[in-house]
């Protein structure tokens, strides 16, 4: 999840502290039907037929306002983060080919050191769809070059 | 409000207990994981890099935790494809490095009949030596099935 930090979440968020939460602005998503086929085939799911699957809204964490808080968040070179939990709940599954909005917040806690980001799906008439959230542990990295 | 139908359980509505057999994804290579970085976005170096798993104290570069997880949606369709997946989460207890695949099964903990059939599994995948890699749960919903998926 490396990037540069989304200037519009840099303009949002404090320096990174032992806790702190940050809300970002409504970010407008598609599920595009290359991107859903795309993710079927490397997921080794062999169905066709035109939906979403489950899992697909963790695509949108790679977006660039979304790793851009991640990196906020953790607070600089020297660490990673690493996938500790996920969960998905649906309200409606969502339909391919459509637009969807992402309110998206992180959590950044000290003890344990975690981020947990949070994020709702809906659709452009605000009604909800699905909720994630995803839980990363942040891993000091061993910078010693290996022997 | 979700999406599923308000019909009765059908007779061959599975109860608690029921196995979910167990099944076989990957081997997952590095390829594979540079692909699934590709369509999936997430490019951390960690999977990718052996260094950089190195530095985070891996002996390589892990398989992505989602793309194992994604693995639950195909075993749960291939079960029973009267299903819509309402809740799916997972905890990731071990590291399953590159070149490893993984194995997938499930069992019906709970099944309840009202308001609407819905069933919670629990899913689990172990890595080859065994090791329990992910931890899952997913509550479905019995709808009538789509006859063009």
């Amino acid at each position: 999840m490396k990037a540069a930090p989304d200037p519009r979440v840099a303009a949002l968020a404090p320096e990174p502290c032992a806790d702190m939460l940050i809300r970002l602005p409504p970010i407008r998503v598609r599920t595009g039907a290359g991107e859903v086929a795309g993710f079927l085939r490397e997921t080794g799911d062999a169905r066709t037929g035109g939906f979403v699957p489950v899992t697909f809204p963790a695509r949108w964490l790679a977006l660039p306002a979304i790793r851009g808080l991640i990196l906020q968040l953790i607070g600089g070179d020297g660490f990673l983060p690493v996938h500790e939990a996920q969960s998905f709940a649906y309200e409606h599954e969502l339909q391919i080919e459509t637009d969807y909005v992402l309110a998206v917040e992180g959590r950044r806690t000290a003890k344990p050191p975690r981020l947990t980001l949070k994020m709702a799906v809906s659709t452009s008439q605000g009604e909800i769809c699905a909720h994630l959230e995803t839980v990363l542990r942040i891993v000091p990295l061993n910078l010693e070059p290996a022997s | 409000m979700i999406e599923a139908g308000i019909e009765p359980a059908p007779p061959d509505w599975p109860r608690a207990g029921d196995e979910i057999r167990a099944q076989n994804f990957g081997p997952f290579a590095r390829e594979a994981l540079a692909r699934y970085a590709a369509v999936s976005g997430d490019d951390n170096p960690l999977h990718l890099d052996p260094n950089a798993a190195r530095a985070a104290g891996l002996a390589g570069p892990p398989v992505h935790g989602m793309l194992m997880l994604s693995c639950f949606e195909p075993l749960i369709m291939r079960w029973r494809r009267d299903l819509f997946i309402a809740r799916l989460s997972g905890k990731f207890l071990r590291p399953v490095l590159a070149g490893e695949g993984i194995r997938v099964s499930g069992r019906v903990m709970r099944r309840r009949d009202v308001p609407r059939p819905e069933l919670t599994l629990r899913l689990i995948a172990r890595a080859q030596n065994n090791d329990l890699a992910i931890l899952g749960e997913a509550a479905v919903l019995y709808k009538i099935p789509d006859p063009l998926s």
